[in-house]
């Protein structure tokens, strides 16, 4: 007689039947969801809550204050957050495009076949790895206006006459964090852009080249097209980094001098923490928000999806 | 593909220039740290230290608590990749796993805290701190870490997740083992490439902050953290390159050696998402 197995014992709450498994699901995600919540979207909110009043410095607890939009008035009429803005602007597209340009210029480069390509790859994408504020050390003091190299380097070429003060001259301390904050960028894109360049396959050059077309041709009809997905990625992240950055400007320029680097963020941190003006802050800091979202959306369009 | 000897020659050529020029500022750390104050503050500057003094690095360890602010900065990054993975790995994998309402949302969501600005985000976190008088603890930056890393490593494990194929806990299932197990035998341990590169990746990322150890911890030097020391010792009138360049080289030490021995696992999670 063969064995009839015997009902398994019904467990109240049996995990593994399929119509519940969807509820281990929620189980599973639930401690992140709340997490998030309370660490992320609480205080977001509590940050646009801010903004739509008139506060110095928030006690939590007390009292809300009424209701106002003076915060965002106050901002859209200051010259101080137009400037900020294009500030910003200048640099997202400055140090984008030069990162751009020399991540992928790198990549093509360690890409070739060649004896230690293997080293030259840790090397190249090393200013990755460095701290921000590493950074920061290692270029303020070559950007030093008595006795940093780069000054030095200009008078030899003959760009100037005499050492530039880089951080106290509006136009000069630009470029001194433009340049810092390529250095540590560039890398990022190196690195993806050399990603997308191995999962090209090689068939496509050899077929190219049996067609006859050369070198130029083979990089603009392959390897650019084929690109453009990680490209795109890889451009929106980079903008959303120079964006948001804190600790480059910060410690190099403060945002000087005359405020000719302050950026958005910059904007935010110093009006709540150093004029202590927490609701004009949270403004600045939602507005940038927008912008940033905004901004994406437009760059990313139907891939946004990929971006995460 | 064969070069002529000229051709190798060039590429040779471009490849060390380019070398030269990224690697440049590393290696001016290292000659700044190791020149005599009467060297380095004069023009000309040297290009290769002329008698270094190697004495500084024992100088600076002995005048700066820099072992302190590294075992501090290793709490805060260790604490706060420690909360998110444990979080973020049942996150991932549910949302790799079960199709769940909301789950959209959740992408969207993610895509969202990429961009919040982190000077937004500090601003209602210090009023959160100051009420519960945590301002000056180190917690402060386990939380406010977490906030940057939660997002991205929930994402960053779903993908790997995704890559492993499902017909692996089925099996597992029908041979008796429940769901979370089959998670916790069978998947979890075929991940843990994955979930390595996720939380070294995650430790760069508290390992690099700044903003959020200045704004709570600036009034607890007990508490600085490697990043945040660093910048107190750039003096108003006068800094010592030297001092702050060995004491900067100490802090780089760390993620330099993570990065060139473990490159593979951060570029891999770095790329990961790239090739879809």
């Amino acid at each position: 007689m063969t064995h009839i197995p015997t009902r398994r014992r019904r467990r109240i709450f049996d995990l593994a039947r399929p119509s519940r498994q969807h509820i281990l699901g929620y189980i599973l995600i639930a401690p992140a969801v709340i997490m998030v919540a309370l660490i992320i979207l609480w205080p977001l909110m509590l940050a646009l809550d801010l903004s739509l009043q008139r506060v110095k410095i928030p006690r939590l607890g007390t009292a809300r204050k009424p209701f106002t939009l003076d915060n965002y008035e106050w901002l859209f009429q200051s010259t101080e957050f137009w400037m900020a803005c294009w500030i910003t602007l200048k640099l997202v597209i400055v140090v984008s495009i030069c990162c751009l340009v020399v991540g992928m210029a790198t990549a093509l480069l360690v890409n070739q076949r060649f004896r230690g390509r293997r080293l030259a790859r840790l090397g190249m994408a090393l200013p990755w790895a460095v701290p921000e504020i590493i950074a920061v050390v290692i270029f303020a003091w070559m950007f030093d206006s008595s006795f940093g190299l780069f000054g030095w380097v200009a008078v030899k070429l003959g760009i100037a006459d005499h050492m530039i003060p880089w951080v106290s001259s509006p136009a000069a301390a630009f470029w001194a964090v433009a340049i810092t904050m390529v250095w540590k960028g560039f890398p990022f894109v190196s690195i993806m852009v050399l990603a997308g360049l191995q999962s090209i396959p090689s068939d496509y050059y050899a077929a190219a080249k049996v067609d006859g077309a050369g070198a130029l041709q083979r990089f603009r009809w392959i390897t650019v097209p084929l690109l453009m997905p990680v490209l795109g990625v890889t451009m929106v992240l980079t903008t959303l980094w120079v964006f948001r950055d804190f600790s480059i400007i910060k410690v190099l320029t403060q945002g000087g001098p005359l405020r000719s680097t302050q950026t958005l963020s910059i904007m935010t941190y110093d009006q709540a923490f150093q004029y202590q003006n927490y609701g004009r802050a949270a403004a600045v800091g939602i507005v940038t928000l927008v912008i940033c979202i905004i901004a994406s959306v437009l760059m990313l369009g139907r891939r946004a999806k990929s971006i995460y | 593909m064969t070069r002529t000897p000229l051709q190798s020659l060039i590429l040779y050529a471009v490849v060390i220039l380019t070398l030269g020029l990224i690697l440049f500022p590393v290696y001016w750390l290292l000659v700044t740290a190791l020149s005599t104050t009467d060297k380095l503050y004069a023009l000309p500057p040297k290009f290769w230290p002329v008698d270094p003094h190697w004495d500084i690095f024992a100088r600076v360890w002995e005048a700066k608590p820099i072992l302190q602010w590294l075992t501090n900065s290793l709490i805060a990054a260790v604490g706060s990749v420690a909360l998110s993975m444990l979080v973020s790995v049942s996150a991932g994998y549910a949302l790799s796993r079960y199709s769940m309402r909301g789950g959209a949302a959740m992408g969207m969501f993610v895509l969202t805290a990429k961009m919040l600005p982190a000077t937004l985000l500090v601003i209602p976190l210090f009023s959160i701190f100051a009420k519960a008088g945590m301002i000056g603890s180190l917690w402060t930056l386990v939380i406010a870490h977490s906030t940057l890393i939660i997002p991205f490593a929930t994402w960053m494990l779903k993908g790997y997740f995704d890559t492993i194929p499902k017909e692996l806990e089925q099996a597992a299932m029908v041979d008796g083992c429940s769901p979370l197990g089959a998670m916790v035998r069978v998947v979890l341990p075929i991940a843990t490439p994955g979930l390595a590169a996720t939380a070294l990746y995650a430790f760069v990322l508290s390992w690099a902050d700044y903003a959020y150890a200045r704004t709570f911890l600036v009034n607890a030097p007990d508490n600085w953290t490697a990043n945040l020391g660093i910048t107190t010792m750039q003096g108003e009138y006068v800094t010592y390159w030297n001092d702050i360049s060995a004491a900067a080289i100490f802090v780089a030490i760390p993620i330099i050696v993570i990065y060139l021995f473990l490159e593979r696992y951060l570029v891999g999670g770095l790329t990961a998402g790239a090739e879809k």
